[in-house]
């Protein structure tokens, strides 16, 4: 496969704003003149579930779905969900986590029935992925976008942070002029405030472990 | 992507969800009625075309269920207007009455009816495999794997619907319809809408008896012509790769064919199959000829399999064939790029590139006591305290529930589990008159309005005409919320925003006979339980409806009128563990922290819908002030 070819499984939990994320990637795609498509999830899974979505960027790929051991990287919206694809992860391929953790009900059930329960942190999943590669960001996604100025753009942190690595084929102004051209007008400033705090972050936590774009 | 790239002028190209490169390919034809039920993987046509039509002069009505959408368009289509549907699969089934005749009668105006199955069952009771429709129906059907593809067929739908005068199936599977891809923007050249003069003789479209008989012969002959003019179809394509091995393939299962190829290292023949029915024969043959082995590769039930197998007896009997009778495919679940990889390698002897079992097997290791995260109820979500509501109702009485298609089908599912039986829409009703009969146990139906109106009614009706012993539950979160809160008839407004006639729940089941009716707010869960209670202790048939909105589109109404949605908190001074806004709730909002094991409400989740500190026993649960 090409150089240019990138694919990045995402993933997160219903309501975090993901199908969002992978449409402002392809359309940033479609205006840069570059191939993009995705496996998505919609309907029943979205109800607080977990969600995915399969991203390829590139000219040679006709599966929406990426293979197993097939991502070039993995950006999670919520760190248990990184864990829960991480078989489709290359070996040494990147991994972006945001570090927040929404607990399932199933295991807040269990917490009842066992008081000495303790819910899977983000630290462990971190330990745990670090079996497959070395390249983990670890980002504090919901701080850095209630500084941006809204909770609700914790996805655009993580773009942000995705935006900086060499591999990733999409130009960074494009990024920003689709953000532009798909959140609300009102919203616009804050979402590309946590886009470029997401760069901030990524260039501290990710960039000396990846190569970024200068 | 989204709702502006369906309405950029032609030419150009666009990042677009296939369903809404359908919906793009619509326009383009000039499409002029519109009529659908919400059905995932398919909703975002309905939506996409809703929200678009005060843009546009096409009629458009998001109808009862999609035997009636299937009806409108028919009828359009009659009168000579150009008109499309879209369900999925199990939507199918409940049009396929109306389906099966318009096949026969035929219509003036080109018909396309999107039918989308959903492999894997991501958010359908089956994995049913719609392909057989067509034959069984002898209606053209053709199966696009990429957005590009499915608007160009549209496209080619309508003229060819128009030209042959029958409805045409486009046949797509959930990784189609849901799958976004770069496309090619045409021209929309739409002419104004304008009513049509019926120009038929008496008897046009009745089928029955003789003009049935007139009619079969009548569809046979024009079968055998879309089958020669498919022979020569854009839609099928040979790479021609001068191999002995070749791939059959269509839909999803192409782009995974091609992947797999490509990550093995192999250069086979491919045969691309888009009309699935009639199916070119003698290019099939054709293909087969140059071929030792042939691998079909597609989703679901043997469907092409079958007449490749048939095809292959004559057009060539030594040609190996492998596909899921010779145990290299499943007939269950999706494919992906790895099975077929898997496929592939084993029919001809290949050596895996990549050791998927060695890489799930380590995946299975590093998420070991990972918590599963099921899809549930949203917080502020009413079914969740209606479901507490009933559970404290029925403490003691044992009692059948017999659930229906909605969100609260989630009922049975970790950790709630709650729910006996849950067939198809509306069927709640008819299976509790079953049990009722047999069974020693109070029987509850349970349903929501949305599923009522769908095919809710008739199941009443024959309750309250047997006066059968039972009650039913319904759910009135006021929108078809599963799928996207779409209207349903007991809203004031329909697809587009336009004006309709409300329907009320308690008034329509007066009209049929039961005055024996509850009104709670579920948002009362506790207040709710006694009148519960007492209903369910009395005779049936009688009615518990359980009123309020769904919490997403109550909080979509809020946030456009500039209301702040509030948020609770715990005071950890006042909880003392009795975890009563855990148990039977389960709010995704709610968790218990690891230190002191008091509960806590996470901020960004919390709708306050205030049912979690009604249920305290403590009152610690309060709202969050200034933060």
């Amino acid at each position: 496969m090409s150089q240019k070819e990138f694919s990045v499984y995402m993933s997160g939990v219903g309501g975090q704003g993901l199908v969002l994320l992978s449409n402002i990637i392809g359309a940033a795609c479609a205006a840069s003149g570059i191939r993009a498509l995705t496996g998505e999830q919609h309907g029943l899974s979205q109800r607080s579930g977990s969600i995915n979505v399969h991203m390829r960027i590139g000219e040679g790929m006709a599966s929406p779905l990426i293979p197993i051991g097939g991502a070039d990287a993995q950006l999670a919206l919520e760190a248990l969900e990184a864990l829960r694809y991480v078989e489709y992860l290359k070996p040494g391929g990147v991994v972006m986590m945001n570090s927040r953790i929404q607990h399932p009900v199933v295991e807040t059930a269990a917490h009842v029935k066992d008081k000495t329960a303790k819910y899977m942190s983000a630290e462990v999943v971190k330990e745990r992925m670090s079996q497959v590669t070395d390249k983990i960001a670890l980002i504090d996604a919901l701080s850095i976008a209630n500084q941006a100025g809204n909770p609700l753009t914790e996805n655009m942190v993580m773009l942000g942070a995705i935006s900086t690595l060499e591999a990733f084929p999409v130009p960074e102004e494009a990024l920003k002029q689709s953000v532009r051209d798909h959140v609300p007008s009102k919203a616009v400033d804050v979402n590309l405030k946590a886009f470029d705090m997401g760069r901030k972050v990524a260039y501290d936590l990710l960039c000396n472990i990846v190569k970024c774009r200068q | 992507m989204g709702v502006a790239d369906v309405l950029k002028e032609g030419p150009g190209k666009a990042f677009m969800l296939c369903n809404e490169a359908i919906v793009r390919g619509a326009l383009e034809a000039d499409v002029k009625i519109v009529s659908a039920y919400p059905g995932s993987p398919t909703t975002e046509i309905l939506d996409t075309f809703s929200e678009i039509s005060p843009k546009f002069d096409y009629r458009m009505e998001i109808s009862t269920n999609e035997k009636v959408a299937i009806e409108t368009c028919a009828g359009a289509s009659m009168v000579g207007m150009r008109s499309m549907t879209s369900m999925k699969s199990v939507g199918m089934n409940v049009a396929s009455d109306s389906f099966f005749s318009l096949s026969y009668t035929g219509v003036k105006g080109g018909m396309v009816i999107v039918m989308a199955d959903d492999p894997q069952a991501h958010s359908s009771q089956t994995e049913q495999d719609g392909r057989p429709f067509g034959p069984n129906s002898y209606t053209p059907m053709l199966e696009p794997s990429d957005p590009e593809e499915a608007k160009r067929m549209v496209r080619a739908a309508f003229a060819l619907s128009e030209k042959y005068g029958v409805p045409v199936l486009l046949r797509t599977t959930t990784r189609v319809n849901h799958q976004s891809g770069i496309v090619s923007l045409e021209k929309m050249d739409r002419k104004p809408f304008a009513k049509l003069a019926w120009d038929h003789p008496p008897g046009r479209f009745v089928t029955v008896a003789e003009s049935a008989r007139n009619f079969k012969h009548a569809l046979l002959e024009r079968t055998k012509k879309i089958e020669e003019e498919f022979e020569a179809s854009e839609f099928n394509r040979i790479v021609d790769a001068g191999s002995d091995v070749g791939i059959i393939a269509s839909g999803a299962g192409y782009n995974y064919a091609v992947d797999a190829a490509k990550i093995l290292g192999i250069k086979p023949s491919i045969l691309k199959l888009g009309t699935t029915y009639p199916l070119p024969k003698e290019l099939i043959a054709g293909f087969l000829k140059k071929l030792k082995t042939v691998i079909i590769v597609e989703e679901l039930s043997p469907y092409l399999e079958l007449y490749v197998t048939a095809i292959a007896k004559d057009a060539n009997p030594a040609v190996k064939i492998y596909g899921k009778w010779s145990g290299h495919f499943s007939e269950a679940l999706e494919y992906n790029p790895n099975l077929v990889v898997e496929g592939l390698a084993k029919a001809l002897g290949l050596k895996m590139p990549v050791e998927y079992g060695a890489i799930l097997a380590k995946a299975k290791e590093l998420k070991a006591g990972l918590p599963d995260r099921w899809p549930t109820f949203c917080p502020g979500c009413p079914h969740r305290a209606t479901l507490h509501a009933l559970l404290d109702a029925t403490r003691g009485m044992k009692h059948i529930l017999s659930t229906d298609i909605g969100c609260y089908s989630m009922s049975f599912l970790d950790p709630l589990r709650y729910g006996d039986s849950l067939l198809s829409m509306g069927a709640c009703l008819g299976v509790a008159a079953g049990m009722q009969y047999a069974a020693q146990e109070k029987v509850i139906a349970m349903i929501g309005d949305s599923t009522f109106w769908h095919a809710g009614m008739p199941g009443l009706v024959n309750a309250i005409h047997h006066g059968d012993d039972l009650t039913l539950v319904i759910l009135d979160n006021e929108v078809t919320a599963m799928t996207g809160q779409q209207p349903n008839p007991g809203r004031d407004y329909n697809a587009g925003g336009r004006a309709a006639k409300p329907l009320v729940l308690e008034e329509v089941i007066k009209a049929m006979g039961i005055t024996d009716i509850t009104i709670v707010d579920p948002y009362q869960v506790k207040a709710a339980v006694n009148p519960m209670r007492e209903a369910l202790t009395r005779k049936g048939p009688n009615i518990i409806i359980s009123r309020r909105a769904c919490a997403l589109y109550a909080d979509r109404n809020k946030r456009k009128r500039g209301e702040v949605i509030d948020t609770n908190k715990v005071d950890p001074e006042v909880c003392k563990r009795p975890y009563s806004c855990v148990k039977s709730f389960y709010c995704p909002a709610i968790s218990i922290d690891d230190g002191d094991r008091k509960a806590i409400i996470t901020k960004e989740l919390c709708d306050r819908c205030d049912v979690c500190a009604k249920l305290c026993p403590y009152g610690s649960i309060k709202r969050r002030e200034g933060e």
